[in-house]
């Protein structure tokens, strides 16, 4: 009691009260508080808007491909032209001249031109594809042999610019890759109504082109299908049999350790460098394919690898010992115990480290250049074995293409990249909510 | 000092002694001790654990306890770097040898921890899962009936009989516990330990399992860790006192609570520390 009111008395009443002080102390607090918030909302705030305006250009430019300028034709199928023998055999068939069909439907628009060279730049105006759309057409019902039937077919790439509004008449004609006869064919056209601006199918359809109008995403995607299919079929059994067996079987001794931090420095090892090593190993070394999407799933397989492994280990550790003292305590073996117990509970996590390692294997270029996959290929990948590409390897010749409609089929095809991802995070997150459980 | 030996140190401990003046001797402990690493947390322990009787530890906290109690179905193995010296004999069998199989151990020593851990599965599959592994039942309905058995000795059956499909977590506390005790009844064991299994329970739970622990001595040896004198007062024949690794008295329940032999272990009872 005494050494209480002592101390008391020995404090100045001049000190203010704990209370007073921490009072005093708020604002100053308050004020920090206000700030951080402030630089947080600030720093969100940029963040969005420069994907904003990242995403507001990739669909401005994405836009006009997803739609083709289409001429509307009246074409009369002669027989004499087309299978003059009369056999109508499939072979007969495909070998007709359909380029002077065309040709010649489309002389019957403008009668007036009879110079060769202007008829010759009247057919420009259309797209090669012209042609293999008729005969397609054709092939597919022989029974129009004889007839005059309507077809749409696709202006060059050239024109589909123009009709886009790329760019403008009145500019100088040595600066625009029509010509002022071309121009004014071409309004005479839309004038009568013959032009038409239809979806563009064929950018979901076909596989690679010179030509920008003839050019699909088609062959790229199967490309990736496969190429993810193999990297899936790979690197998922593989990842989560060596994270279950470091987590809960491997004993922890230096080799383990020394496992542990090199399969964390592959995580991180640029991704070019697996293109090497694919190309020095499965290529050169085991004489696989090149371009094939096989060497592709592999390759990218090694490199997400390490991701899914990493994940899964998380995933593993983030379950309770009390899960597994509750199965061992009943007398379940240490395997029963893992794969009963463990491994269910971690599966979430480790299908989530999964497609977030997949997702980063759909986006990769660098590595596949290495083994070949940047190839120009025409055809729709029949096989794992077959020569193809990827969706970010097309992405990347397109964009590397001289003709402006290319550009923004190079968007567009980043946009359904950008399409895939999203979608698989959003498994990804669904997955994460689904199966979390409470313990 | 000299009554413990005279009542429970085996003579010649390595004669597998099966029976003594307290009834048949299930878990024969002489001189065990156990490290984690370099550090001892149990120095020679002697102490006999008699079949269908319940004996209590008890202690203050970090005394060893919980240690001694994994040593018996070997589930220190699980702990890296934990070592155990000495031998436990269960029917004379001695279950650190090579030939004990420790998932057989665990089969014939089931376990109730003291934080109540169902699997994240349904009420059924939590009791079903013992048998099923060990292949207990023939068949479906058989399965059924020892999870209907399981249920109803741990005092839960009534609680849970319509929504055995549901999962053993959304259960209460008190609850939970009793499934545990369920599942660990379920594989029919001989033994059955428990770690302060009412630790997180109310009194009227507790009071429940604590019914339960005297029913279940019928057919089971059991072995609890309690931090409740009274608990131990009330549910056990048989009372060990642990103090710094070491089991400092031992003997019937009734004797240690009114008249210890050790000054420390009346200190303990009495609250005078720990
Ligand atoms: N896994 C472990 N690793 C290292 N030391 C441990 C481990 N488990 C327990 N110990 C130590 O062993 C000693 C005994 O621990 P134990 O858990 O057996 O105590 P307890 O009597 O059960 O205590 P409580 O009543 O608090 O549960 C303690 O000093 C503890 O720190
Ligand atoms: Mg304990």
């Amino acid at each position: 009691m005494n050494s209480e009111t002592g101390h008391a008395a020995a404090v100045p009443a001049a000190v203010p009260r704990a209370a007073d002080r921490v009072a005093a102390s708020l604002k100053r607090r308050y004020a920090a508080e206000r700030r951080f918030r402030a630089c947080g909302l600030a720093a969100v705030c940029f963040a969005v808007f420069c994907l904003g305006v990242l995403l507001f250009t990739v669909f401005r430019t994405a836009i006009p491909a997803f739609t083709q300028t289409m001429i509307e034709l009246e074409v009369t199928l002669y027989p004499q032209e087309i299978d003059p023998a009369g056999t109508r055999t499939a072979d007969a068939i495909s070998t007709a001249d359909y380029q002077k069909l065309i040709r010649d439907a489309l002389d019957d628009l403008f009668p007036d031109i009879s110079d060769r060279r202007q008829r010759r730049e009247l057919m420009a105006l259309l797209s090669p594809g012209a042609t293999y759309t008729l005969r397609d057409t054709v092939m597919a019902d022989p029974g129009l042999i004889g007839r005059r039937i309507t077809v749409r077919v696709p202006f060059a790439d050239d024109v589909d610019q123009f009709a886009k509004g790329r760019f403008d008449a009145a500019a100088d004609a040595a600066s625009r890759p029509l010509s002022d006869k071309q121009i004014e064919w071409f309004q005479r056209l839309e004038q009568r109504g013959l032009v038409h601006h239809d979806f563009n199918t064929t950018l979901f359809t076909a596989g690679d082109s010179r030509s920008p109008e003839l050019a699909g995403i088609w062959g790229a995607l199967v490309g990736t299908f496969w190429t993810m299919l193999v990297t899936m079929a790979i690197s998922f059994p593989l990842a989560i049999g060596a994270a279950v067996y470091l987590e809960e079987f491997a004993p922890k001794n230096r080799w383990t350790a020394l496992i542990e931090v090199n399969i964390n420095n592959l995580a991180a090892v640029p991704s070019i460098v697996f293109g090497l090593l694919g190309l020095a190993v499965f290529l050169n070394v085991f004489g696989l394919p090149r371009s094939a999407p096989l060497v592709g799933g592999l390759v990218l397989a090694l490199m997400t690898l390490p991701i899914i492994i990493i994940a899964s280990r998380a995933a593993l550790k983030a379950v309770p010992p009390s899960i597994r003292e509750a199965a061992l305590g009943v007398g379940a073996s240490k395997v029963q115990t893992v794969f009963h117990h463990v491994v269910p509970l971690a599966m979430p996590g480790m299908l989530t480290g999964a497609i977030l390692g997949m997702a980063h294997a759909l986006g990769e270029t660098a590595p596949l250049l290495m083994i070949g996959m940047v190839a120009f290929i025409v055809d729709i990948p029949g096989s794992p074995l077959s020569a193809a590409t990827v969706m970010p390897v097309q992405i990347y010749l397109w964009s590397d293409s001289p003709e402006r409609a290319f550009v923004e089929r190079s968007a567009a095809a980043i946009v359904i990249l950008l399409g895939f991802l999203v979608v698989m995070n959003l498994v990804a997150v669904v997955l994460r909510r689904r199966f979390e459980r409470k313990w | 000092m000299k009554m413990l030996q005279e009542d429970d140190a085996p003579d010649a401990p390595m004669e597998r002694v099966t029976t003594s003046a307290n009834g048949k001797v299930k878990f024969l402990t002489d001189n065990v001790s156990v490290f984690y690493g370099a550090k001892q947390a149990l120095k020679d322990i002697q102490l006999n654990i008699y079949a269908n009787q319940v004996t209590a530890l008890i202690g203050p906290s970090g005394c060893g306890k919980s240690t001694y109690l994994r040593c018996l179905n070997r589930m220190n193995d699980t702990i890296p770097g934990c070592r155990v010296a000495g031998t436990i004999l269960l029917d004379g069998e001695d279950i650190y040898s090579g030939e004990m199989d420790p998932v057989h151990l665990r089969a014939r020593v089931g376990m109730v921890f003291q934080k109540p851990n169902p699997f994240p599965k349904s009420i059924f599959e939590n009791v079903a899962y013992g048998p099923r592994i060990h292949g207990l039942a023939k068949d479906r309905q058989e399965l059924e009936m020892i999870v209907e058995n399981s249920l109803q000795k741990a005092g839960l059956w009534k609680e849970v009989q319509d929504r055995l499909a549901q999962p053993g977590t959304g259960l209460s506390g008190g609850q939970q516990q009793r499934l545990c005790i369920a599942r660990a009844i379920a594989v029919q064991p001989e033994v059955i330990l428990m770690d302060e299994p009412c630790s997180a329970l109310d009194p009227i739970a507790t009071a429940r399992i604590e019914e339960l622990i005297d029913e279940l001595r019928q057919n089971y040896t059991i072995v609890i860790v309690t931090h409740s004198m009274q608990q131990a007062a009330r549910v056990s024949q048989r009372t060990g006192f642990f103090h710094l690794g070491s089991l400092v008295e031992t003997g019937a329940t009734g004797q240690i609570f009114t008249n210890p032999v050790e000054q420390r272990t009346q200190d303990y009872i009495t609250g005078r520390f720990g």
